[in-house]
């Protein structure tokens, strides 16, 4: 449900970076960032069944419409999964 | 013909009567002809920052419902000869006016200026419509706060959602000293998050408190904000203008371990 998130002297400028994005990527795609967030758990989950994911790697943003790489017509809800190095290969 | 541009920002507060003021004035310093538009009905700011307030005679309002000539209400700024503004009403509101309206007002006033500048309310309603009725581009001014960059992102969609474009940001009030210690986001990070262009970074400046106190705009003046306004100015007519490196000054504390360090 909630993140353990490590509070240093000086690091409100990062945790606003943070919030923000998950609030933006709610506020622009209309689903709640408690959804956003399982969305993302449950999709680390999948994929770790296939490959190793570098979970702290993992991004969620929500594009808009007319952004770049958007879709044109609705909002866009973009996940990226970096991979560890080292992945499993079927031999 | 005019380049017609509104200056938005959702949020209230965070400097875009102070921003249509500077570079409106920087446009006209630069040798170019401007106006600015209070679209504020109501809760008129803009001739008080540039310190018109008492030559107002007619306003936007008596323009639209024909109450008397353009040229009646235009007030020209005697410090910049080529600078006028068009005043708000502060006793109507913002359904005074509609969209349709405003545009053909933007239209009248094409063929005599390069620039028109309309300052926009804050919200997302019927003042925010009108303002961006005439516009062919948009400033959206934002400061490095989550509560700013929450409401600029919304109207970013908004305006997006209306084709306007291009869409460049300015992000306002940056504090370099609180950039550092981590305790405010970098004029990057803000950039990054909104997904859109950046044409300047505005730096926290009290000659921006005592400047509107005289009714001065800032950008002829010898300072860090006076001069991110001049370069926003310089980067909207297309010239190539590096950003700032925005440092602020040492303080005295600084200079004096300096002193002692020599000895």
């Amino acid at each position: 449900m909630g993140q353990i998130i490590l509070f240093r002297k000086g690091n409100s400028g990062e945790i606003a970076g943070m919030r923000l994005k998950l609030l933006l990527a709610s506020d622009r795609a209309h689903i709640s960032s408690g959804i956003l967030e399982q969305i993302r758990d449950d999709m680390i989950g999948i994929l770790s069944r296939y490959a190793e994911i570098d979970v702290g790697q993992v991004t969620m943003r929500v594009k808009r419409p007319e952004d770049p790489g958007g879709s044109g017509m609705t909002p866009l809800l973009c996940v990226s999964l970096p991979l560890r190095q080292k992945y499993a290969s079927q031999t | 013909m005019s380049e017609v541009m509104v200056i938005t920002s959702g949020k209230g507060g965070v400097g875009k009567t102070t921003t249509t003021a500077n570079i409106g004035t920087g446009l006209a310093l630069l040798g170019y002809s401007v106006v600015l538009i209070d679209t504020d009905i109501g809760l008129r700011n803009l001739d008080v920052v540039m310190g018109l307030e008492n030559r107002i005679i007619y306003n936007l309002v008596d323009v639209v419902e024909g109450n008397c000539r353009m040229k009646q209400a235009l007030i020209r700024d005697k410090r910049y000869p080529n600078l006028y503004l068009l005043p708000s009403a502060q006793t109507r509101d913002k359904t005074s006016v509609n969209p349709g309206q405003m545009r053909k007002l933007v239209d009248d006033l094409r063929e005599d200026f390069d620039y028109i500048l309309l300052d926009c309310p804050a919200g997302i309603e019927q003042g925010f419509r009108n303002a961006i009725a005439g516009a062919d581009r948009a400033l959206v001014v934002t400061t490095p706060e989550v509560s700013a960059i929450r409401d600029a992102d919304r109207i970013i969609g908004l305006l997006e959602a209306e084709g306007m474009k291009p869409i460049d940001l300015i992000v306002n009030r940056i504090r370099m000293d609180m950039v550092r210690r981590g305790d405010m986001m970098s004029v990057g990070d803000v950039a990054d998050i909104l997904a859109v262009d950046m044409i300047g970074a505005v730096p926290d400046d009290e000659n921006v408190v005592v400047c509107a106190n005289q009714g001065e705009p800032l950008t002829g003046i010898d300072c860090l904000a006076g001069q991110a306004y001049l370069n926003i100015c310089r980067r909207l007519t297309g010239e190539s203008v590096p950003f700032l490196e925005l440092e602020p000054r040492k303080g005295i504390l600084v200079r004096i371990s300096g002193l002692l360090k020599r000895a």
